[in-house]
């Protein structure tokens, strides 16, 4: 082959595979493609959404069947429970069961502390859905653990220890929820049915708190009692039928909405709502004369972060008590003739007295009962019991592995039932001035933050941990067979 | 002699007679194949098995889209009407914690955009799946399933399934959920349940 040949094959190829390397990049291959953008579902104009619109209870699904399969009667419809002291009683008829207390169902939830109530053989849970960035009221048969039915509304927001908190309310046949972003709905506690809704931020100008709202919906009266703690307003009353705010009480005091809940209590002689904000505490009239007057207020003591509610001890003491190092309070609240004097008598440190981080304590019997917190000293997270008139030193603590972190308890009948934050439940016998282990089970399998409060009817006690909610049947009937 | 040789060579059947018999007997032959492979064929129908997906029992584990023995699965997609709640919200048509509520493909669940929807009125929207481009991962199902009314569920399209002796998705199915069907359960569709 003669080099003037090769030179010209030399070439050719090169020109070849210039052309193919060229030819690969001009290629568009997208051009087939069609791209996915805003506006192919022809959604009209004056429809589209924003991230932050929130539209409270617009989606509804009900089951085949939104009929519970009982006629039970118990009721745990609020927050600590029809008298708001974390106490009930099983039926005369039941008895306690014997050995490990059976499994009747769990549910999966999405990741939170929000516990539920029961009525007329319903549950009912605020919980939150992840996938679909949603608040989610689920209402389930107590007696199956079934659904049947729920009601959603979207609402974005991002984990921060879980996403549900609050328990809601129930009274008049309706259900009433508060978001973690202060979204609060009304429905139909039978159907599900919408009924009103407030945003409590776009409302009352609240400041969600930064682990989001823990307060609780109290229904007194018939009405709805809310401490959005807002620019303007403190407390405001609600009616639960229709959503119509009867009263509000002017913000004067400058609180910020904490996690704490409104407790209702008679103070001197005078129904009084007391409320734990983020500023101090305060007591706003509960009376129909006068109701939403802001009676008394003190600033002595005011955690940065509360998450328990107010203990009534006595006719006109209140126990206060925070965690994150806050401790503990005791607030005394006279009256003389109109006027009221609210002041702090005694304050500590967590490490020195009575305290809980999360969970409100129970007053039973002239006792004062709580988990210690974290940084409670050598008695970090027992259990402990106090006397009102000495509240730096217990007259009982569980035993030194006897520690529940930030774990709900609960009294029924002369009982109390404590829940560790792993997922094993205590049950201890109550006395004056101690309690007694009688058994302990563990019901999750390395549970997870079990802080969500406890609810108890009709035998069946219902717990939670951060991602699933079980019922245990704790008390059976001596008479009858469902 | 040469006569003797002619008559010889002479054929029994000429050709035209040959042509016509030969003739004959392929058109007979053809008559009775056809009779055979549709009787066959007619009898088969009511004995024919295939290969389906149980929907009740279904994990959406995603195997399907990756274990059929066919570069795009036979699995696809469907959707019930009567079941679906026409939710603007929809669990299997928008990802996890999307920013927006539009139809932009950041916040599409379907990889391959395989469902739409059109707006119906507010806050409905009617939802389709384009099987061609359907993959049969089964996000959408898991989606629509675990929140929704579970109105988007996994089928075996026979049209395309090559109903091999062995289904490579059946042997894999965590759940069980592909089964042998008769013909006239071919599809299990959650809208005739």
């Amino acid at each position: 082959m003669n080099k003037k040949k090769l030179t010209y094959i030399t070439i050719g190829v090169i020109v070849f595979y210039t052309c193919l390397l060229i030819g690969w990049h001009l290629y568009d291959p997208s051009t087939s493609f069609t791209e996915l953008q805003p506006g192919a579902d022809h959604r009209p104009a004056g429809h589209i959404r924003k991230a932050d619109d929130v539209l409270i209870g617009e989606f509804f699904m009900k089951e085949t069947s939104n009929q519970p399969s009982s006629q039970l009667t118990g009721e745990w419809p609020c927050f600590r429970g029809i008298n708001h002291n974390n106490q009930t009683s099983k039926s005369s008829t039941m008895k306690w069961v014997e050995g490990d207390f059976e499994e009747i169902w769990e549910v999966e939830t999405g990741e939170g502390h929000a516990a539920p109530v029961i009525s007329e053989g319903r549950v009912y849970v605020l919980d939150y859905d992840e996938q679909l960035s949603s608040d989610a009221l689920r209402c389930f048969d107590l007696l199956t653990g079934q659904q049947l039915w729920r009601r959603w509304y979207r609402v974005p927001m991002k984990r921060n220890h879980g996403f549900s908190r609050t328990i809601p309310a129930i009274s008049n046949g309706l259900v009433v929820t508060i978001g973690p972003e202060g979204h609060v709905m009304c429905c139909d506690k039978l159907t599900g049915d919408m009924k009103w809704s407030i945003d409590m931020k776009k409302r009352f100008g609240t400041e969600i708190p930064f682990w989001y709202t823990g307060q609780c919906p109290l229904i007194d009266h018939d009405q709805l009692v809310l401490a959005p703690a807002g620019k303007d307003t403190l407390m405001v009353g609600v009616d639960v039928k229709t959503g119509k705010t009867l009263w509000g009480t002017p913000n004067t005091i400058n609180f910020k909405m904490s996690h704490s809940s409104v407790i209702p209590m008679t103070l001197g002689g005078t129904q009084t709502y007391v409320y734990i904000g983020v500023g101090g505490v305060c007591g706003v009239s509960a009376e129909e004369a006068n109701r939403g007057q802001l009676l008394w207020s003190a600033n002595k003591w005011q955690p940065s972060v509360v998450a328990p509610s107010p203990t009534q001890i006595s006719q006109n003491q209140v126990f206060l008590v925070a965690g994150y190092g806050a401790g503990g309070a005791l607030l005394q609240v006279d009256k003389s003739g109109t006027s009221w004097n609210a002041s702090i008598k005694d304050s500590y440190k967590a490490n020195e007295g009575m305290s809980s981080e999360q969970q409100t304590p129970i007053n039973y019997q002239g006792t004062l009962i709580t988990i210690l917190p974290k940084d409670g000293g050598g008695m970090r997270e027992r259990l402990a019991m106090y006397r009102p008139t000495n509240l730096h030193n217990p007259i009982w603590t569980s035993a030194a592995d006897e520690r529940f972190g930030l774990g709900p308890y609960i009294i029924i009948d002369d009982r109390l039932f404590a829940f560790k934050e792993d997922g094993e439940l205590y049950v201890y016998q109550l006395n004056t001035d101690s309690m007694k282990l009688l058994k302990k089970q563990r019901v999750m399998d390395e549970g997870v933050d079990a802080w969500g409060p406890m609810a108890y009817a009709d035998g069946m006690l219902i717990v939670r941990d951060s991602k699933t909610i079980k019922c245990l049947k704790i008390a059976e009937d001596n008479t009858a067979k469902r | 002699m040469e006569k003797k040789d002619k008559d010889q060579l002479k054929s029994p059947m000429d050709r035209r007679d040959f042509l016509r018999t030969c003739s004959a007997f392929v058109a007979g032959g053809v008559a009775v194949a056809s009779g055979g492979l549709l009787a066959a064929k007619a009898s088969a129908k009511e004995g024919e098995v295939f290969w389906q997906i149980d929907p009740y029992k279904c994990t959406q584990c995603g195997r399907c889209e990756t274990d059929c023995v066919l570069t795009v699965s036979a699995v696809k997609c469907f959707h019930a009407n009567k079941v679906c709640g026409y939710c603007d919200l929809c669990g299997g048509y928008y990802r996890p914690n999307v920013k927006e509520l539009n139809t932009a493909a950041e916040n599409m669940m379907c990889p391959t955009g395989a469902i739409t929807r059109e707006f119906v009125e507010e806050p409905y929207f009617e939802y389709t799946i384009d099987e061609d481009l359907c993959t049969g991962c089964g996000k959408c199902v898991k989606g629509c399933t675990s929140f929704g009314n579970g109105s988007l569920f996994l089928q075996i399209d026979q049209e395309k399934c090559q109903q091999c002796n062995e289904c490579a998705i059946a042997r894999v199915c965590p759940s069980d959920a592909i089964q042998r069907v008769s013909n006239a359960h071919a599809y299990k569709l959650k809208d005739h349940a």
